[in-house]
């Protein structure tokens, strides 16, 4: 026997959230909607319809808030809820139909039983966006990931056996033979219940035996001390970042009280993961060439598409790559050292942009700058100008594009002793135009790599202490931020923009990414942040004062939806054998992700809407 | 073509001359005026699948009807009926409507099914494509079943279809007033056909959308339809 009213039947099961619903109350749903024609220009809802939620059979609707500016447009497969959730709570928009429109209706009643009995399609309806965004995250995590990846798995975990200790008054030898006793590669070492070091064969072979150093003296002498640990609970990837950041491969491990665990070790990790950020990073440093740069930097697109599907998010795969980008950066370094004698002066090499944000993704380019020390001559030129030659090259030839800018060391203008750089940051922030700005956006965001990075301190304080609470340089940072704007949401296969316009695709970068990475340095800059990786931004803005929780909130899980999404479409792209890029045709995202990513655009869009008023910016085009 | 003032005489005649049947019941409340604004009255949208479309040598297979009310479409007032034929269903017709001698077994008599379609119809108007065939056989039943014709005021969708139609190109061809032809030009969803409640429903949306093309804020007399 058939269905009845199968084409309506049909219909809500090809649109969430009623394909959330069970098939018993799909077969019944039908016989409680009534059909609905109205003609373009016909106002949206009419007024003798009220209590029903609308769905949209074929059609087109728009919304505008009172003064015309456009808010929405709705079309086929898509529903109107507000009459059923309160009018209270809605801002006061004007609907119209805008294409003939064919709709189904559902009483508010039956909808309301429907979202008390199944959570699944009542979570779509979440009239909080914040709790919408957080559950959309959660479903975009689950859809990734097998169960036992670095990204579900609990650093502590990783311990394989009691941690081997020893006091830092016994002899070398004594921890030699408690390691080969132990079989072990390493001894934390604990001074009344602190830990004050860890020892390593390294440091055993480095240190002592090649040093000369008599097994005799204490092992205090060549320990490392001033460790960075990392705790039981935090997820294992941490493990895998911060050893490819700091270049090490031994990580104590310690609860909430500070008490020492145990210790997880670099290839502890590597059986969890076969292509991993650590070992890449420590091939890296054993490159003699350009060549086995190249090579090496190969991976990486295939490294970014396995740590998305493992599991891991947006924030901690640009903080793995950018490491592993800082690694190569400093390998060209130390080649281009080796190649050209030591520096005529001391220099430090800063890095600009997404890497130093660490923010990064293999589709970035490169942006870096040399500060140089005040001794500086113009003789000394010569010797920086092929440093910067060298490494910039090498960087190209490693799939790190050069800057579309010209934001490079090579390029004179940013080759410069610290006085000409304080001169450039004045000129940026008491006389802020256009271009000014531009640079700013990418020399705000820097940080140094290597070299005298103490120069770069000095620089960075002095800097922040000027922007702070200079109205007129945030006024005019805030116009800036606003220049990209987040799209509407979508229309059909469309992107809709502000002002009813259609994009083809979303560029996601320009859309999603920077309205936001803009936003966090303004009010870092505001606050006197030094920090500038986008989360740690905000996470500190808000401790500072300058933005308010929720606001904060919002816009880290913004964020994090927004890089994850391009995260998967990249990986989705390296699997399917193309070019990585940050443009997302809207068919690709599904239903439920096209409403979430307009969750998200209106999360900057408020955000933006506040740092303009509070900076008074007016916007520039 | 009666006006309805002229039906409603009509239709008191036959109080006086049919038995107490459904179909006196059916007569007994007025057909709606033709002045009447058609955002205010009731509607039923029929379809019939008929074993050909002689009412004398042919046999209705199955029926469907849904309620209007003004310009919304009850669904919940659905109602799909299949009926058995007292005879083989012909070869052709059984691949059109895709209804087979089993299924047709299963199903009910013309007589369980009428009352409940008339008690329906009752002082509302009738809305279906090309409605000729509808009527023809509803009156063959109801005369054979109950002794009297039928009668009711009928919005036929081909009808005005070809009325607009008429108005831009001058030569229509038959495929042209097809239901889901006339449903194509206005952009109406793609449906099945020659399922009684499918067409149905696609005539009732097909009509919603020729009473949309009159101005919404003057009255649409129902005599505009008929």
């Amino acid at each position: 026997m058939d269905v009845e009213l199968i084409e309506i039947r049909n219909y809500l099961t090809e649109h969430p959230p009623f394909d959330q619903l069970p098939d018993g109350v799909l077969d019944i749903l039908p016989r409680n909607l009534s059909v609905r024609y109205l003609r373009r220009g016909s106002n949206f809802p009419p007024d003798e319809e009220k209590n029903a939620l609308w769905l949209l059979r074929t059609g087109a609707v728009e919304f505008r808030d009172p003064d015309g500016e456009l808010m929405e447009r709705l079309s086929e497969g898509e529903h109107f809820a507000n009459p059923c959730s309160g009018a209270s709570l809605i801002p006061r928009q004007i609907g119209k139909v805008i294409e003939d429109s064919l709709f189904y209706l559902l009483p508010c009643e039956i909808f309301s039983e429907l979202r008390q009995q199944y959570p699944d399609f009542s979570n779509h309806f979440e009239q909080d966006l914040r709790s919408r965004l957080q559950h959309a995250i959660i479903q975009l995590q689950q859809r990734r990931g097998s169960g036992n990846s670095l990204m579900h798995v609990e650093a502590g975990t990783l311990i394989k056996r009691a941690p081997i200790t020893i006091d830092p008054a016994q002899s070398i030898r004594q921890a030699a033979m408690l390691m080969s006793r132990e079989r072990a590669s390493s001894v934390l070492v604990v001074e009344q219940d602190n830990l004050v070091g860890i020892l390593t064969d390294r440091d055993l072979r480095q240190r002592c035996v090649a040093a000369g150093v008599d097994v005799n003296h204490p092992l205090r002498e060549i320990m490392t001390s001033d460790l960075q640990t990392l705790n039981i609970h935090a997820p294992a990837f941490e493990a895998l970042i911060q050893m490819t950041r700091l270049h090490i491969h031994h990580m104590p491990v310690v609860d909430q009280q500070g008490k020492l665990k145990g210790i997880i070790t670099a290839s502890d990790i590597l059986h969890q993961h076969n292509l991993n950020t650590v070992s890449l990073d420590s091939t890296i440093r054993h490159c003699q060439d350009v060549d086995g740069l190249v090579k090496a930097s190969k991976q990486l697109p295939e490294l970014q598409a396995q740590l998305i599907s493992s599991g891991m998010n947006a924030d901690q795969l640009t903080q793995a790559l950018s490491a592993v980008t800082d690694g190569i950066t400093k390998r060209l370094l130390q080649m281009a050292e080796k190649q050209l004698g030591p520096p005529p002066v001391p220099y430090a090499w800063l890095i600009c942009g997404s890497q130093a944000r660490r923010e990064q993704t293999t589709v970035s380019d490169q942006d870096n700058a040399l500060l140089l020390d005040d001794a500086f001559q113009p003789e000394h030129d010569a010797y920086f100008q092929s440093l910067a030659r060298y490494v910039s090259d090498g960087l190209a030839q490693c799939g790190f594009v050069y800057c579309p800018g010209d934001a490079m060391a090579t390029n004179p203008l940013w080759r410069q002793p610290r006085r000409v750089w304080r001169s450039y940051f004045n000129k940026w922030i008491n006389t802020p135009e256009p271009k000014a700005l531009m640079h700013s956006c990418i020399f705000f965001d820097m940080r140094a790599l290597h070299g005298e990075t103490g120069l770069f301190t000095q620089l960075q304080t002095q800097v922040l202490e000027q922007c702070r609470n200079n109205g007129i340089f945030l006024t005019n940072m805030a116009a800036n931020a606003l220049q990209y704007r987040p799209p509407l949401g979508f229309f059909r296969q469309f992107v809709l923009i502000n002002d009813g316009e259609h994009d083809d695709t979303l560029d996601i970068k320009h859309r999603g990414v920077i309205p936001l990475v803009d936003l966090a340095r303004v009010y870092a800059l505001a606050a006197g942040i030094s920090a500038i990786n986008t989360r740690e931004r905000l996470k500190a803005a808000e401790a500072a004062g300058v933005l308010s929780h929720d606001g904060t909130e919002d816009l880290l899980h913004a964020l994090e939806f927004i890089t994850t999404l391009r995260a998967r479409h990249q990986a989705r792209q390296h699997m399917e054998g193309l070019k990585m890029d940050n443009y997302l045709p809207p068919h690709s995202l599904t239903r439920p992700e096209r409403s979430q990513l307009k969750d998200a655009f209106a999360i900057i869009n408020s955000m933006q809407q506040a740092m303009k008023n509070r900076y008074q910016a007016s916007g520039i085009a | 073509m009666l006006g309805t003032w002229g039906q409603n005489l009509w239709r008191k005649r036959q109080l006086t001359r049919l038995e107490d049947n459904p179909l006196r019941e059916y007569y007994l409340r007025p057909f709606p005026s033709a002045a009447y604004d058609c955002r205010a009255l009731e509607f039923v949208a029929l379809d019939l699948e008929t074993t050909g479309l002689d009412p004398k040598k042919d046999v209705i297979l199955s029926i469907g009807f849904i309620k209007l009310h003004g310009m919304l479409i009850d669904l919940s007032s659905a109602q799909h009926h299949l009926l058995c034929p007292n005879r083989e269903i012909p070869e052709r017709s059984a691949v059109i409507h895709c209804i087979t001698d089993d299924q047709a077994a299963e199903g009910k008599h013309i007589e369980d099914v009428l009352p409940q379609l008339l008690q329906q119809l009752s002082g509302r108007v009738m809305i279906a494509h090309y409605a000729r065939v509808e009527m023809k056989f509803l009156d063959r039943a109801c005369r054979q079943l109950y002794g009297g014709p039928f009668l009711i005021p009928v919005v036929d969708t081909q009808r005005i279809a070809k009325r607009a139609l008429e108005r831009r190109i001058q030569e229509i061809r038959f495929h042209d007033l097809r239901l889901a032809e006339c449903r194509r030009r206005h952009g109406l969803p793609h449906y099945r056909m020659h399922n009684a409640l499918s067409d149905a429903l696609a005539a009732a949306e097909l009509f919603l959308v020729q009473m949309a093309q009159f101005n919404c804020r003057k009255p649409v007399p129902l005599k505009y339809f008929l």
